[in-house]
């Protein structure tokens, strides 16, 4: 999901600061074989923070276990390195830079590669074309097709995402931007007919108009892909490295494929 | 053992402060001062927060404040009325009211009535500030309702059975004998419960937020978003303070007033 916004950055960044003067830092070393030094935050383990839940990409199965698109792509690669997943839940919101903070290792959470965000954390390549998309009540759908159709209503964003940006940038004449803190209060704000479209990304509108049988995606921006990516504090090259040949691999061995059929097609 | 009680309290004193004055020059010494006043406190972005953040922000949050106020004193009062009457299934009513309003969290109060009531209903809220204020009046009147009986039971039983000895009927003398009596008393934590209701209203935006209904909590957190500093919530903070440091100095002022009148 793609959202850009800074509140949290800021917060992390003082965090530094105050733990900057604190001193001691309570991470360990792990050695990798063949991966040069990797330093975790928790000995043996991937400890991997996300916006979760935000089905179809990180959420808990019905036995807590964490699971979605992003969860199995992360698993494969921490299985394939010897290491256990372990998942710390961020709010959206400047969490690119809970790595830098000491909250985790690494950031996946379906977040959109942005050139801003890349000046305060080092990004994987991506392994995920991302669209925007509307998501209206079902009765809406014939009218609400297109973002100009929207003229004089109300779309719902959430804060920091590249939903909001695209939003800002494309909103039609008249239209109304109101923004959420997190996904749910959309879906509501949807139904009880407060707002009339739900600008975000496309899979997680799709996810819940499947779910819930009264909302459908009535457009995805097609010429505006964006690309998720996995994020680690910047200068932490062992594990980006670990990272980037970790989507390698799944790609090549197809097991990326059999992920995506999983989440994505039937 | 050998020290005498005044003199052990008199170290301890010291130690207390000797404490306090470590505590500080360690503040004062080891905090990167120009680093944080960078990332909390740039004079730039402070002048630039106004004048919206006192037109339209604090505007906002005076406005749901002032909504969930009256809303939540005249419900309290009827339920107060309702808790203390001789008719059972009225004690019961605002017993459960009561004990539901203040038992539920105030955001998830918003979301299942600012959501809830127009997804059963399909009935709208007419605008933003009626869909955060009537959850606030909600939740405010249980508190009050509390306030206002405490206030009524405070006030001497012989007022009523005079007035009723008069000749009063009990709401007359209800309304024009014991609530005026009580509300001297409920002045002070009313004012409290006031300035516990401008720093709730900054739970409403979980209902979402456009430019115009944009709270002062919301409006510092998004100014964080777009000038990716902290400085918009420490001045967010500052027009909090400024709104409710005089409530809390009167509060404070009545108290003491109120105790020199031995009451």
């Amino acid at each position: 999901m793609a959202r850009y916004s800074r509140v949290l950055a800021t917060f992390a960044a003082l965090s530094l600061v105050v733990a900057a003067c604190g001193g001691d830092d309570s991470s360990s070393d792990t050695t990798v074989a063949g991966g040069g030094e990797l330093e975790l935050v928790k000995d043996g383990v991937l400890t991997v923070c996300s916006d979760a839940p935000y089905e179809p990409f990180e959420y808990q199965d019905e036995n807590g276990e964490w699971t979605g698109f992003d969860m199995d792509v992360v698993r494969a690669i921490a299985t394939e390195n010897g290491l256990e997943l372990e998942v710390s839940v961020q709010p959206f919101d400047g969490i690119w830079l809970a790595p830098a903070a000491g909250k985790c290792d690494m950031v996946a959470s379906s977040m959109t590669i942005t050139e801003e965000r890349e000046n305060a954390a080092d990004f994987t390549k991506s392994y995920f074309d991302a669209f925007q998309s509307l998501l209206v009540r079902s009765d809406d759908a014939e009218t609400y097709n297109s973002l100009d159709a929207l003229a004089g209503k109300t779309i719902a964003v959430q804060t920091g995402t590249t939903g909001e940006a695209f939003a800002n940038e494309n909103k039609p004449e008249g239209a109304t931007i109101q923004s959420f803190d997190e996904a749910s209060a959309m879906f509501l704000a949807l139904e009880s007919g407060q707002v009339d479209a739900v600008l975000q990304d496309y899979l997680i509108n799709k996810e819940r108009a499947d779910k819930q049988g009264t909302s459908t995606v009535s457009v995805k921006f097609e010429d505006t892909p964006e690309q998720y990516g996995f994020a680690v504090e910047t200068g932490n090259s062992a594990l980006l490295d670990i990272l980037n040949k970790g989507i390698d691999d799944l790609k090549a061995s197809g097991e990326y494929q059999k992920i995506y059929d999983k989440y994505f097609i039937g | 053992m050998a020290i005498s009680k005044r003199k052990r309290a008199m170290y301890t004193r010291y130690a207390v402060y000797a404490l306090s004055i470590a505590a500080l020059a360690a503040m004062v010494l080891f905090v990167d001062w120009d680093k944080l006043s960078n990332a909390m406190f740039r004079w730039n972005i402070v002048k630039e927060q106004f004048p919206d953040i006192l037109t339209k922000a604090a505007k906002n949050t005076v406005i749901f404040t002032i909504l969930g106020f009256a809303g939540g004193l005249s419900l309290g009062l009827i339920f107060a009325l309702m808790r203390l009457s001789t008719i059972r299934p009225y004690r019961w009513l605002a017993a459960t009211y009561i004990e539901i309003f203040r038992g539920i969290p105030l955001v998830v109060t918003l979301l299942i009535l600012g959501f809830g009531i127009p997804i059963a209903t399909g009935w709208q809220w007419p605008n933003a500030y009626m869909q955060g204020a009537v959850p606030l009046a909600l939740v405010a009147s249980a508190y009050m309702a509390e306030t206002i009986r405490a206030g009524i039971e405070a006030v001497p039983k012989g007022q009523m059975e005079a007035a009723r000895s008069l000749g009063m009927s009990y709401p007359r003398a209800m309304g024009t004998i014991v609530i005026p009596q009580a509300l001297r008393i409920i002045v002070p934590p009313l004012t409290n419960e006031f300035v516990l209701l401008i720093k709730d209203t900054s739970l409403i935006s979980v209902l979402g937020v456009t430019d115009a209904t944009k709270d002062l909590a919301r409006f510092g957190r998004d100014g964080v978003n777009s000038t990716a500093n902290a400085t918009p919530l420490m001045v967010a903070g500052l027009v909090y303070l400024a709104m409710t440091l005089p409530l809390t100095q009167l509060v404070a002022w009545m108290e003491r007033r109120a105790k020199a009148a031995g009451k």
